[in-house]
């Protein structure tokens, strides 16, 4: 089952694509494009939430969890970066600006396909200091 | 020709610390860009040295306005990972706080409001009626910010004193029926700074993904406390308000018909408040986390707060905890709302969002 597909029922729950766990419908395929993601969730009208990041550790890369709402229901999809690239959502959900713009200074992650201005950095800051754990020089 | 005006980070209308550079034509902005980072924190980076008592206390100070949101977000998150179910007791008094805060942040809002429209006197009035919600705070918690009611599993303090919080919500509940609504409707003074001002348009607010009173005032009928019932929300009657015109008057009306509707969740709430205990049984000290994930999402006064708390078994500390504020979301829409409008009006479409930056740069 596709995502599009897989997306409407989840509300009936009818579907295995997503796993219920934390408070999230998890989907289970990690090897989805997230530009794929992006169009699906707005081809079903679902409401982009977050990005949230996590530094794996001994410099095994970072995990991605992107979030969208619909209908009350908070959907989630992983992607693994074993590098520190990954393609931009910006063009396709306009929702995602500011939090893009801050993991890729937080941890100096690049969303590639768009430029950045400074968001939480000011004048001086370095990429990659805040929350970062390991600065790669 | 077109020239640029720099408005803060020492602002004219709003006492927190963000800038936003707008290019004119005249009179006229054409077009905005925001700055914020002013007051980052790194708070999420501190996070992760605290133990699970520590971390409430320092997600409690991400807002004055909304730390028990806060809070309460961070807790239920934590609860999902422990596997705790707060008492129903616990649930009803998760769910007067909420309001009252809601309430406290409204009336605060409504009194800057009218300040920026030239309306002092109103100013005046609407912080003496919040003084009310913070004295019943004051009474509940012993705080006037930072009450540290929640903890994981229930909350800290009861509620005593029903008839005192009954008593502030009639009056409330008066004085915003007899002087703040007609006023605001039906005076030319902010009709004539509201109407028509500020409009963000129903596409745009879905495109941006707007939460709250922004969302709500233009057409989009959003609520968590709807829409995934948290605490005790699943038995209160209540409607969400929406206006579908996108200005400043549509979010001010908003925000004066959810206070009505939160003075009618807290009568139910009041009335229907089971006995019982507060919190689990014990020191509650003592917590097994599960390896994982869990997110929480709750509907603060400005819109969806959202926190994302991952642990790892055994430990104190979590590995992570991510925080997504409502006016994260909601600021990146003034760009498009003070388009085409005024200089004189971006003060006052800027306040109409409710901005936080504390919240914001964490």
């Amino acid at each position: 089952m596709s995502t599009v597909q897989a997306v409407p029922v989840v509300a009936s729950a009818q579907t295995e694509a997503f796993i219920e766990k934390g408070g999230v419908h998890w989907y289970g395929d990690s090897s989805l494009n997230v530009r794929d993601v992006a169009r699906a969730m707005n081809a079903i009208g679902a409401r982009f939430i977050t990005i949230t990041t996590y530094e794996l550790p001994a410099n095994g890369g970072f995990r991605l969890e992107y979030h969208w709402d619909l209908m009350g229901h908070l959907l989630g999809f992983t992607f693994p970066l074993a590098s520190s690239t990954i393609e931009s959502i910006y063009d396709l959900c306009e929702a995602a600006d500011w939090i893009e713009r801050e993991v890729h200074e937080e941890y100096r992650i690049d969303f590639s396909g768009r430029e950045y201005e400074p968001l939480l950095l000011r004048e001086g800051g370095v990429c990659g200091v805040n929350l970062q754990k390991e600065v790669l020089q | 020709m077109s020239y640029e005006i720099p408005m803060g980070p020492y602002h004219p209308g709003l006492e927190e610390p963000y800038k936003l550079d707008m290019i004119c034509e005249g009179e006229t902005v054409k077009d905005a860009k925001l700055h914020i980072g002013f007051n980052f924190r790194g708070i999420e980076h501190l996070a992760e040295t605290r133990n699970y008592i520590q971390v409430i206390a320092l997600m409690e100070r991400v807002c004055g306005i909304c730390s028990f949101i806060h809070t309460l977000t961070l807790c239920q998150a934590m609860e999902k990972l422990t596997g705790l179910t707060p008492p129903p007791r616990a649930q009803y008094i998760r769910v007067i706080m909420g309001e009252l805060e809601r309430l406290h942040s409204h009336v605060l809002w409504a009194g800057i409001a009218a300040k920026l429209m030239g309306f002092k006197t109103m100013f005046m009035t609407c912080f003496e009626i919040r003084e009310k919600v913070m004295d019943v705070l004051q009474e509940i918690s012993g705080n006037r910010v930072n009450y540290a009611m929640n903890r994981i599993g229930g909350v800290n303090r009861d509620i005593e004193d029903p008839q005192l919080v009954l008593a502030m919500v009639e009056a409330l509940e008066k004085e915003m029926t007899r002087t703040i609504i007609p006023i605001f409707t039906t005076s030319k003074t902010a009709t004539s700074r509201c109407a028509g001002v500020g409009v963000l348009t129903t596409e745009k607010a879905r495109s941006l993904g707007v939460v709250g009173p922004v969302a709500r005032a233009s057409g989009i009928g959003q609520d968590l406390r709807k829409e995934a019932p948290y605490a005790a929300y699943g038995e209160m009657d209540f409607t969400v308000p929406v206006v579908p015109d996108g200005d400043v008057r549509a979010r001010l009306l908003v925000r004066a018909l959810e206070i009505m509707e939160s003075c009618k969740i807290l009568r139910q709430a009041l009335s229907k408040m089971p006995p019982g205990e507060i919190a689990p049984p014990g020191d509650g000290s003592k917590f097994s986390f599960v390896t994982g994930t869990a997110m929480a999402r709750v509907e603060a006064p400005r819109g969806e707060v959202m926190y994302s708390v991952s642990w790892k078994e055994g430990a104190r500390m979590p590995s992570r905890v991510h925080v997504r504020t409502p006016t994260y979301v909601n600021m990146p829409a003034v760009r498009f709302m003070v388009q085409g409008a005024r200089l004189a009006d971006t003060p006052l479409i800027q306040a109409a969002v409710d901005p936080c930056y504390s919240c914001t740069d964490r």
